[in-house]
Order: C-alpha cells, then sequence, then structure tokens
C-alpha cells in the first residue's frame, strides 16, 4: 500500500471516529464558527453521491481484467476518495442539522443513511484491498448506494420540502381564496391564504425555520424560538408583525429580502387582524362593513383575483417564417408577447386591402387570438373568412362596411370574447344571433343602427353580455362654439390687393365681425360673406353664430399692409440676451411675433434704449413708418414713451423727421400687440433710423414701481 | 493605402463584423426574427429581445395628455377643505419642514395659505372629489385611476418636464416613447411609432423643446415625430406638382440602391435609418390624410369632443388626432397643451385652461371606450408637479397665485391594465406632503413599461460604459393601481 493511501486510510478513521460521536452528541450549543462549517455540506454532499455512482462502471471494468495492476491501484484510490467524500460530507451534514430547525423525522433517517453511507464506502475500501468474495463486496457496492440514494432522497425533501417531487401543478398556481360563506372565519377568509402564499414555504410542519410552523392556526399561534407569533389584542407585542414591518436590510425581515413580499394592505390586514384578537372564531359576515378589518379582508382578496396570471395558450407557435412572409407595412402580424404562440392580425391602408389579404391568413388560423379590420372597406363577405379562426377572442370591425348580413357565422368563434362594430351598418336583429357565443362580454355598438331603446333591450334580454352603444349627445345641450380664424393664421402682413379671409371649421356657422375695435354681438357687427379689403393696418374683431350652439368668444387680428422693404437693418443698442434672436433683420423680415409668446420673433430692450437703422438704396419716397409694439403690463412689457425718427441719406447727416408720444397705460391692460403710426416729414430717404426710449421707473400703481420697464419690438413697417 | 485609410478600413470591417453579430444572435427568438425589416440594436445593447414585449401587456398603447406648466392639484382632484377654513392663515413651518422654493417665492415674507375658489363635489360610484372645473372628467371619474400622491424632484419646468419624459432632469436620455419605441418597435410602419402633438392654452404658458422627445442615444428611428398644428399636420407629405406616385416609387427605388451601395461600404447604421425613413414617408404620403381629414367626423364626435375640435392645433382637435393616430397602431401619442403655469391671475387661468382640456380629455375617455379600445390604450393626464398651498404675491378677493411644489401633485390614469375607479395615495390636510402610498416619477414610469409588457429593469441600452434605463437605478411598480 503506498504511503498516499495510508494516509487517506488513516484519516478515514479518525474522521469516521469523530463522525459517529458527533451523532450521539448534542450539538445544539456549537461555536459558530464551527457551525458555519457545515455549510459546505451542499456543497460536499453531490461529491460522493457522484463517485459511488461511478464505482459500479469502474468495477465492471476493473473485474474484467483481474490481473491488471494499474487498473487495481486507480480503482483503490477512487474507493478511498469516496468514502473521504462521504466521510467529509456526512460530517459537514451533522454540523449543519445542528444550526437549523428541520422535520426531526426526516431528519433522523437522512443522518443516519447519510453516516451508513460513509462507512459503507469506507468498507468497499477495505474490501476491495482485501479481494473479498464477489458476493460480500456486490452486496456492499449495492447496498451503498441504494443507502446513498434514499438518503439523498430525504435530504431533498429537507430543503425543497416532501411534496417537491409531487407532480401536482396546482401548487405552482397563486394561493386561492377559499369562497366567503356566512361561517368563513377572517383566518380562513385571508389570514391563511396569505401566510401560505408569502410564508408556509419556509414555515411548515416539515422545514420550521426558526422553529415555527404558521400551516395551521394551533401551531402558528404556539409559534417559534422566539416566542408566540402574535399576542391576541396587541399587535405591538406580537414578532410576526414586527418581523413584517422592519427595514428589508434588517436581517430578521420576514419575507426575507429577494422572496415575495406582503403587501402594505396584507400587513394592515395582519395588524387589524391581530387587534380584533387575533382568534380563530370570528367570521367575516360578524364584522360590520365600517370594520377596518372587514374591508381590508375583501380588499386583499380583490387585489389578489385581480392580478391575475397571464393566460396561456396550449396551441403550437406558428412558423416564424410563414408568419414572416404574411407580414408587410398592410398586414401587421405580432405576438402577444416574446415566446407567446398567440397572435394577433392588423390591417392598415384602405386602398392595400382586400378580403384575400385576410384569406392568407389561414395558415396561422389557430394562433390568431385578435382581428383588427378597423377602418378597412371589408364587406359582409369577410365574416365566413373570420369563421376559421376557432381561437379568435377580440375582433374589431369598426368603421367597415359590414351590414350585419352573415354575422350569425360568428357563432362558431366560440372563444369571442369581445367584438366592436361601430360605426357600421350592423342592427339589433343581426347582433341577436350571437348571444349564444359562450364566452362573449363586450360588444361595442356605438353609431351603429342600434339606437338606446334597442341596446337595452339586448342588455336585458343578454344579461352576459355588456351591449354598449357609447356616446350619444344630448340635443338639448347647447355647447359654446369656437371662434373664427383668418384662413391663413400666420400671416398678418398682407401684400397688395390681398384680402382678410376669415374661416370657420363647422358647416352652418356665420361669422360676425367689427373693423372699428369694438367688440361684435348680438347688435354690433357686420356677418361675413366675403373677404374684407384691408387697410394700412387692419384691426378684425370677429366671433361665430349658429343654431343650437352657443355664441362663441371673440377673437383679435391685426393686420397689416406691406410696406416699402428697406435693404438691411442694423442695430445701433443691442437687446436684452434673451430676447435677440431674430437680430436686426428679424424687424424686416415679414414675419409677425405673437402677443402670447414674447421669447419668439421679438426683440426686447430693458437696458438700452431701442435704436435701430434702416438702408434704402433707391432712395424710396417714405411719409410714414409704422412700429408693431407689444404691451403686456402685468410682465413689464409697456409702450416706449417717446418714438423718435430720424431720416437722410446715411447715418451721420440723419436729422429729425417725426416723433411720437404713446399714451401710456394708467393701469393693468390686456396683453396685446398695439401699431404706432408716426408721420414723417415726406422725402427720398436712404437711411432712418428709430429709436424707442422704454420707461425709466415704473409709475407707483405697477407692482414693479420704480424699475425699467421693457420695450418688445418685432416689426417695422415703412410706408 | 496610406495608414489613415488603411485605419478607416479596418474600422468599417469591424463594424460591420459587430452589426451582422449583434443581429444574427439576436433573431434566434421568435420576436426578433418578425422584425428584421426594423433596425434595432444589436443584442448585445439590451437584455430583451426587442421589438415585441416581454410579457403579455395589459395596454398595446399610450397617450399622455401631458398639461404643460404643472396644474393646481388643489384646485382639480385633492380637495383640501382646511385651506379654505385656514385661509389667509401662515403656513405652519411643521408642515413645510424646510422644503426648497423657487426664486419667485424665497424671499416671500409670509406663506399665507390659500383655499380653492372653485367647490369640489364628489362623483360616480367612486366618489371621487372633482372640482366644479371639470364637469366632463367628472362623469367619466369611474373609468380614471387618480393618484394623489405624485411627487418629483425638480422644482422647475424644465427639468422636471425633463425627468417626466425622460427620467433625468439633465436632458441627454431618450423619452419614454423613444423608449417604447426601442423595447416594442411599431405597430403600424406606415406611421412613426411615437408622434408629438402641441398646443398652446390661454394661460401663462411655459415652452416645450424637442429634448423632451428625443431619441437620446438611442437609433434617431425611435424619436418623436411633431406634427404641425396648422392645417397639414404633416407637411411636404404632396408630391410635387407634375410628378406622380409612381415616379416617386422609382426615384426611392433608386435611391435605396444608392444608399445600400454606401452602406455596404461605410456601415454607418444610419444609412438603414434613412432608409426606413424615406420608405415610412412614402407610405405615409397615404396613411396620413386618412388620419388627419376632420372633414367627416360625425356630429356625435364634433359634440364629444367639443367644437375646437375641427380647429387644427387645439387641444382638443389633437385629442381627436391622437385617438385617431392610437387607433392606427402608433404606439405613444404625447400631447402637451401649455398655460398651466398659475403664479398669479389663477383663477382667471384655470376657467381658460379647463375649458380648452375638460371636455376634450373626457370626450377621449368616452371616444376610445365606445370603440372597444379603452382596454388596451393607456390615457395619462397630468403636468411636472404641482402648486404651492399658500399663495405667491397677495391674495386678494377675486385672485391669487400658486408657486411651484414637488412633494406632491395629482394626475390620473386611465385604460389598459389600470383599476378604474380608483383613488389612490393620500396627502396630508394641507395638501403639502403626501401621508400614504408615495408615487416617485420612477416609480411611475416602471409602472407604465409594465403595463405595456416591459419589466423596466431588463429595457436597457449601452452607452458611454454602461447600460441605461429609463428607471435607471430606480422604480418600484405601484401595484395598487395596476387591475
Amino acid at each position: 500500500m503506498s504511503k498516499h493511501l495510508s494516509i487517506i486510510s488513516n484519516s478515514l478513521i479518525v474522521l469516521q471516529v469523530f463522525m459517529i460521536f458527533l451523532c450521539f452528541v448534542d450539538l445544539s450549543a456549537l461555536p459558530p464558527l464551527i457551525a458555519y462549517i457545515g455549510k459546505l455540506h451542499p456543497l460536499l454532499l453531490h461529491l460522493p453521491i457522484t463517485l459511488l455512482l461511478l464505482a459500479l462502471p469502474l468495477y465492471l471494468i476493473q473485474n474484467k481484467y483481474p490481473e491488471n495492476d494499474v487498473l487495481k491501484n486507480i480503482f483503490s484510490f477512487y474507493l478511498s476518495y469516496t468514502a473521504l467524500a462521504a466521510t467529509l460530507a456526512a460530517l459537514g451534514g451533522l454540523l449543519l442539522a445542528s444550526g437549523e430547525e428541520y422535520n426531526a423525522n426526516t431528519l433522523f433517517w437522512h443522518k443516519w443513511m447519510g453516516v451508513t453511507t460513509a462507512l459503507i464506502a469506507h468498507g468497499l475500501m477495505y474490501l476491495q484491498q482485501a479481494r473479498y468474495n464477489k458476493v460480500i463486496w456486490n452486496t456492499a457496492l449495492f447496498s451503498g448506494i441504494v443507502t446513498m440514494a434514499i438518503g439523498s432522497h430525504f435530504g431533498g425533501s429537507l430543503t425543497h420540502g416532501e411534496d417537491f417531487l409531487s407532480l401536482d401543478l396546482q401548487q405552482e398556481e397563486e394561493v386561492s381564496f377559499p369562497p366567503l360563506s356566512n361561517k368563513t372565519t377572517v383566518y380562513d377568509a385571508a389570514i391563511h391564504p396569505v401566510l401560505q402564499s408569502k410564508c408556509i414555504t419556509c414555515h411548515n410542519s416539515q422545514k420550521k425555520k426558526g422553529g415555527l410552523d404558521l400551516s395551521s392556526f394551533e401551531t402558528g399561534f404556539k409559534g417559534g424560538k422566539t416566542g408566540a407569533a402574535w399576542v391576541s389584542g396587541d399587535p405591538d407585542k406580537s414578532i410576526l408583525v414586527e418581523r413584517m414591518i422592519l427595514n428589508m436590510d434588517d436581517k430578521k425581515h420576514m419575507p426575507p429580502k429577494g422572496k415575495a413580499q406582503l403587501s402594505e394592505q396584507e400587513i394592515m390586514l395582519f395588524t387589524e387582524w391581530i387587534k380584533a384578537g387575533g382568534d380563530q372564531k370570528a367570521t367575516v359576515q360578524s364584522i360590520p362593513d365600517s370594520i377596518l378589518l372587514k374591508n381590508l379582508v375583501m380588499s386583499v382578496r380583490a387585489a389578489s383575483s385581480t392580478e391575475k396570471k397571464a393566460k396561456t395558450y396550449d396551441f403550437k407557435a406558428a412558423d416564424a417564417k410563414t408568419i414572416q412572409s404574411l407580414n408587410n407595412p398592410f398586414r401587421r402580424i405580432l405576438p402577444l408577447a416574446n415566446n407567446s404562440p398567440a397572435l394577433s392580425v392588423k390591417f392598415y391602408l384602405k386602398e392595400q386591402f382586400s378580403a384575400n389579404a385576410l384569406k392568407e391568413c389561414q395558415s396561422i388560423r389557430e394562433q390568431v387570438i385578435e382581428i383588427n379590420l378597423s377602418g378597412m372597406p371589408a364587406d359582409d363577405n369577410i365574416i365566413p373568412i373570420l369563421n376559421e379562426f376557432k381561437n379568435l377572442e377580440k375582433l374589431n370591425l369598426n368603421g367597415t362596411a359590414i351590414t350585419g348580413k352573415n354575422l350569425s357565422a360568428l357563432k362558431a368563434n366560440k372563444k369571442l370574447v369581445q367584438l366592436s362594430v361601430a360605426g357600421t351598418q350592423v342592427d339589433s336583429k343581426s347582433l341577436a344571433s350571437l348571444s349564444s357565443l359562450p364566452s362573449l362580454k363586450q360588444v361595442y355598438l356605438w353609431n351603429t343602427k342600434v339606437g338606446p331603446e334597442e341596446a337595452a333591450k339586448l342588455n336585458t334580454s343578454y344579461a352576459s353580455i355588456k351591449w354598449d352603444i357609447g356616446f350619444i349627445p344630448d340635443k338639448a345641450e347647447r355647447l359654446k362654439l369656437t371662434a373664427p380664424y383668418p384662413v391663413n393664421r400666420d400671416k398678418t402682413i398682407l401684400e397688395p390687393g390681398e384680402k382678410i379671409a376669415l374661416k370657420h371649421p363647422l358647416p352652418g356657422v356665420k361669422i360676425k365681425y367689427t373693423l372699428d375695435g369694438t367688440a361684435p354681438d348680438s347688435v354690433n357687427g357686420i356677418f361675413y360673406s366675403t373677404p374684407i379689403t384691408p387697410e394700412k393696418v387692419t384691426r378684425v374683431i370677429s366671433m361665430s353664430v349658429a343654431d343650437g350652439w352657443l355664441n362663441s368668444g371673440t377673437t383679435d387680428y391685426t393686420f397689416f399692409a406691406k410696406g416699402i422693404a428697406p435693404d438691411s437693418a442694423t442695430l445701433l443698442t443691442l437687446p436684452e440676451p434673451k430676447y435677440r434672436k431674430i437680430g436686426a433683420a428679424g424687424l424686416i423680415d415679414l414675419s409677425k411675433g405673437e402677443t402670447g409668446n414674447l421669447g419668439l420673433y421679438w426683440l426686447g430692450f430693458r437696458e438700452n434704449q431701442m435704436k435701430a437703422g434702416f438702408h434704402f438704396s433707391n432712395a424710396p419716397m417714405i411719409k410714414e413708418v409704422m412700429l408693431s409694439i407689444a404691451q403686456n403690463t402685468q410682465s413689464y412689457v409697456f409702450p416706449p414713451t417717446m418714438i423718435i425718427i430720424k431720416g437722410g441719406s446715411n447715418s451721420t447727416d440723419a436729422k429729425i423727421i417725426g416723433t411720437f408720444k404713446p399714451t401710456l397705460p394708467d393701469k393693468h391692460l390686456p396683453n396685446a400687440t398695439l401699431p404706432f403710426s408716426i408721420a414723417v416729414k415726406e422725402g427720398n430717404y436712404k437711411y432712418i433710423e428709430i429709436e424707442a426710449k422704454n420707461i425709466q421707473k415704473l409709475p407707483k400703481w405697477h407692482n414693479g414701481k420704480g424699475e425699467k420697464a421693457w420695450v418688445f419690438v418685432d416689426e417695422v413697417f415703412f410706408y | 493605402m496610406d495608414n489613415q485609410e488603411k485605419q478607416f478600413r479596418l474600422n468599417v470591417t469591424r463594424r460591420h463584423f459587430l452589426t451582422k453579430a449583434g443581429l444574427g444572435f439576436g433573431s434566434a427568438a421568435l420576436g426578433s426574427m418578425l422584425f428584421k425589416d426594423q433596425l434595432f440594436g444589436s443584442s448585445e445593447q439590451s437584455n430583451l429581445p426587442l421589438g415585441v414585449a416581454q410579457f403579455a401587456p395589459k395596454a398595446k398603447r399610450i397617450i399622455y395628455l401631458f398639461q404643460n406648466g404643472a396644474p393646481s392639484q388643489l384646485e382639480t382632484f385633492d380637495y383640501k377643505p382646511l385651506l379654505n377654513k385656514m385661509h389667509g392663515e401662515e403656513l405652519p413651518a411643521s408642515i413645510r419642514m424646510g422644503q426648497r422654493l423657487t426664486g419667485m417665492t424665497a424671499n416671500q415674507e409670509k406663506f399665507p395659505l390659500v383655499g380653492s375658489t372653485f367647490n369640489f363635489a364628489q362623483h360616480g360610484q367612486s366618489g371621487a372629489w372633482v372640482s366644479e372645473l371639470f364637469p366632463n372628467m367628472a362623469s367619466v371619474v369611474d373609468d380614471l385611476c387618480i393618484i394623489k400622491t405624485i411627487h418629483t424632484e425638480a422644482i422647475n419646468h424644465d427639468p422636471a418636464l425633463t425627468f417626466f419624459q425622460t427620467g433625468a432632469q439633465q436632458g441627454n436620455r431618450p423619452s419614454m416613447g423613444a423608449w417604447m419605441s426601442y423595447g416594442l418597435g411599431s405597430e403600424n410602419s406606415n406611421l412613426p411609432s411615437y408622434c408629438v402633438l402641441l398646443s398652446r392654452g390661454r394661460g401663462n404658458g411655459q415652452g416645450v423643446y424637442s429634448k423632451l422627445w428625443t431619441n437620446g442615444f438611442l437609433d434617431s428611428l425611435h424619436q418623436g415625430v411633431v406634427f404641425s398644428s396648422g392645417e397639414d399636420p404633416v407637411l411636404y407629405l404632396n408630391n410635387p406638382s407634375g410628378q406622380d406616385r409612381k415616379s416617386r416609387r422609382d426615384m426611392l427605388d433608386q435611391l435605396a440602391q444608392f444608399n445600400a451601395e454606401s452602406f455596404s461600404q461605410f456601415g454607418d447604421p444610419e444609412i438603414n435609418a434613412r432608409i426606413q425613413q424615406y420608405e415610412m414617408s412614402y407610405r405615409m404620403q397615404s396613411a396620413v390624410p386618412e388620419l388627419t381629414d376632420l372633414s367627416k367626423e360625425s356630429d356625435s364626435t364634433i359634440k364629444l369632443y367639443g367644437a375646437d375640435c375641427l380647429v387644427p392645433g387645439t387641444y382638443a382637435a389633437n385629442c381627436l388626432l391622437a385617438r385617431k393616430l392610437s387607433e392606427s397602431g402608433v404606439r405613444f401619442v404625447q400631447l402637451y397643451h401649455q398655460g398651466w403655469d398659475t403664479h398669479g391671475n389663477l383663477k382667471n387661468d384655470m376657467l381658460m385652461q379647463a375649458e380648452d382640456v375638460d371636455r376634450a380629455s373626457a370626450g377621449l375617455i368616452k371616444d376610445l371606450k365606445q370603440r372597444g379600445l379603452l382596454d388596451e390604450t393607456l390615457v395619462i393626464w397630468g403636468g411636472e408637479f404641482g402648486r404651492t398651498n399658500y399663495c405667491q404675491g397677495k391674495i386678494d378677493a377675486v385672485n391669487y397665485g400658486r408657486d411651484h411644489h414637488p412633494k406632491c401633485f395629482s394626475i390620473w390614469m386611465a385604460g389598459g391594465g389600470i383599476k378604474p375607479g380608483v383613488v389612490y395615495g393620500e396627502t396630508d390636510e394641507f395638501g403639502y406632503n403626501i401621508v400614504k402610498d408615495p408615487v416617485s416619477v420612477h416609480d411611475f414610469h416602471a409602472t407604465v413599461l409594465h403595463l405595456m409588457g416591459i419589466n423596466h429593469e431588463q429595457l436597457t441600452y449601452r452607452h458611454l460604459g454602461r447600460r441605461y434605463r429609463l428607471t435607471d437605478i430606480a422604480g418600484e411598480l405601484v401595484k395598487g393601481i395596476i387591475a
């Protein structure tokens, strides 16, 4: 025997004596470090299982060449390692068992079979070396494997639970709540099901982590190592609740991090139940509705029942290539979700649709659960095609050309749940034929031939289906019209000869307008018939009027005639940084800003007074200058105190040719864009300079008194 | 071949290899097989098969009615009679607890509480409180789930909006709609999977910016497409005069050939994105006119959304268009309605804003419902934060204002996968702090993704050396609102 083998053999004897010693002593008070070694058990235990199982074929090979010493030696080593692995695994198991709570009965068998396996493995080693007769050897090897197999099964039951191997598919399902009767107790109705779904995998009669078994009321009430799980009437003293509300990071928090947690509602349910006595007697019926506990029982039950598991389908998935070949921009076939065999089909673009496009889908008719034909020119002839989709659950025929003629053919679609025929010519007679569909729940009937009375009749005759006719406008209700607007809303600077056209999108609406700045009403204003011929500045205030509607509010648009266009413009002072984007060119770009949005298309001056120069190479005749200026008194935006116009052939020789002093507001006024027209000394100018002075100290009435006001300009015109 | 060119060619080959390798591995799953016509990131980018829901979705599409500027929760859904009782009294410091304030009220000497000038009543079977501003929304309250305890981290519009739309305040991340498009792909390849509709109310407004519908670091295919608010929602769709559809087709085929050749040379995925965009625009020439033609709307529809639904660019018209886009398979329709920033002049501003949105928002719910679409469409209504329970500026008999308040505000959700007729969460009597069931913006995102069939922790994109998610490193499902 080599030295190597003898070392293993001697260690085995020591270890096995120690192992048998451990079997008989109380291990509950082990130092934690030693107990920790026990955690290696799950790591080690698979080694002897494999080694022992492989010993059989190895033995058969070795047996075939009994004279081969190399093989014999290898097999000796092999067996010694098997024994060593089995012994170490058994030792680990003994230490692990000390630290945790397991079902005592199962543990007993697992322990002794494990230890026996280790002993037999050790024995095999000697049997092989001593070349005992084959019967003894065979019996030993066989019993070793059998003991190991049964022992391992007990081990598996300890960690995974007794029923781990049973083929009961119901186990995987969510815990079901028992139906409520007048005798159902709160415990049975909600407490036990929640415990079952969230706690019992670790705290059952087999596994009893922490000594706690929550599988029945009695064992739960008894509690575990740290005492009773709950104290009747006192949730504050109940460990059950305490563990649930501990910080997630606390080791003692239950259920442990990573496992399904209790909802807040469920925790409150336990608190209230314990407060109310925490017993097994109180029935749900005996609690008045006003008590929180009742509410919690009901809502916990409801929450769980609505969190339904995704529906599964038992048909096979269609061939991906088939789906791919059917998919195009006008017929989209999508799986319900990744790895789901269920498909939906939806059609797009009227002009691309034909009944054939639907017929081609018959190769996937088993998988299709949704068909959406809304808006397609599909007629009654498609119904017979549809009825071949036996798994169809949702069918959308909104806005199609169907009349309901063949609708009864859909009776073959036994799984149909929802049918939408809004905006079609379907009548209640053809629909009634569908009432026998067993799964049908909703039918959407808005804008069909089915009126309110017929719908009511359908709803009473076939009450398991919701027949929904949707929104019916109240004829007596008078809604407010929207105001009219210019046909070209963005264009308020008019070319010579261009007229102002107003419109309203609703047929039958009349437009009333004024040009004098007053608001139109039932007396004031002119009815619009043809486009309005504009002045230089035209302010149009308009409203709309129609029978059966309330009058609209007014809209207020100011139009400017396009004047003489300068060649270029220069800013002589800088606007504030946030309001200078459009630059000097923005003043003559024939694009107006909006009163409500001073951030765009406007120049805003505050620290500097506005000063800009305009160049005309051909020195046109100019007699009027117009500035379009914003007024927003709430935001400190005022008209200028003074506008000065200079004219000449260049910036050095320009002289004052006109001034204007606008009237300043003396209270807050509505936001507006104001045109200020300044008559200037008539003449041919190559250069015109405009200066607009902003208020340096706002008046007392204003909330910004003493501060500077803003001047905002978006466009300048020359006539 | 000089050294520089050699380097370039080597890089092209490497890029090619990576792109192809990615597609090869990803296509093992059925989902990806079906979407080869789409451009998706290679599988190394994401933990999920892209272009298909991870698990059965409760909602297929989203319509997000964003109320830009932040409507006051105290005048709409969060009824606080105590504020009316204590009208004008100082906000107790024990309630404010040192909450950071905006520059607009930080220097205010006093913080007088102000009660709602609008009356509240309970509605529907759920008995939810809704203010008189929203009589139409009140009529559908049993279809809504009102969340009173959403809270955000930002106190100013831009960061708060950006946070809501992209999950981060800084604005360099993909927006919600882009993530949806990336994760779920398009239902209808004739339209963008992410559309943005803008409207402006008459109240005090705040801007919206294209970064709110950005694709961020995702493929530009996933960017939100803004519809114009004019008569033509999508510009330049008409063929130039003298060119018919056939010659346009021929031109595009030629162009695609050039582009494909260019792709084989340079391997830049943006070239493929461009080919797809041309193809989609071509099909949009048919798809869009079908949707945007408002002339054939029935009287009942006009009454449902209000008369302004026929005026392009209004909130009501956008709601109607949103319904049509959504019905046609657009995954994510994002509306923005501006004008809710009621620092002063609250009463008038709220009246005008409510007039714009109340009927159309409720109409959208009713319209989806009567077509059997509400159970597969998720509708969200709400702003970027709430408003303070104390007054900004002076309180007078007719007017008051409220500053920004991030600690609690109300939004509602309805439709696909949402528990109807529920009021979720509780705020304190002052409407200042959350007492029960807080919902953070990340939680909101996680829940929305969940309803669409995506686990928010698994929809990722690798960028700058790490994986990113819409919820980044936060977000818990709000189970209490999921049906």
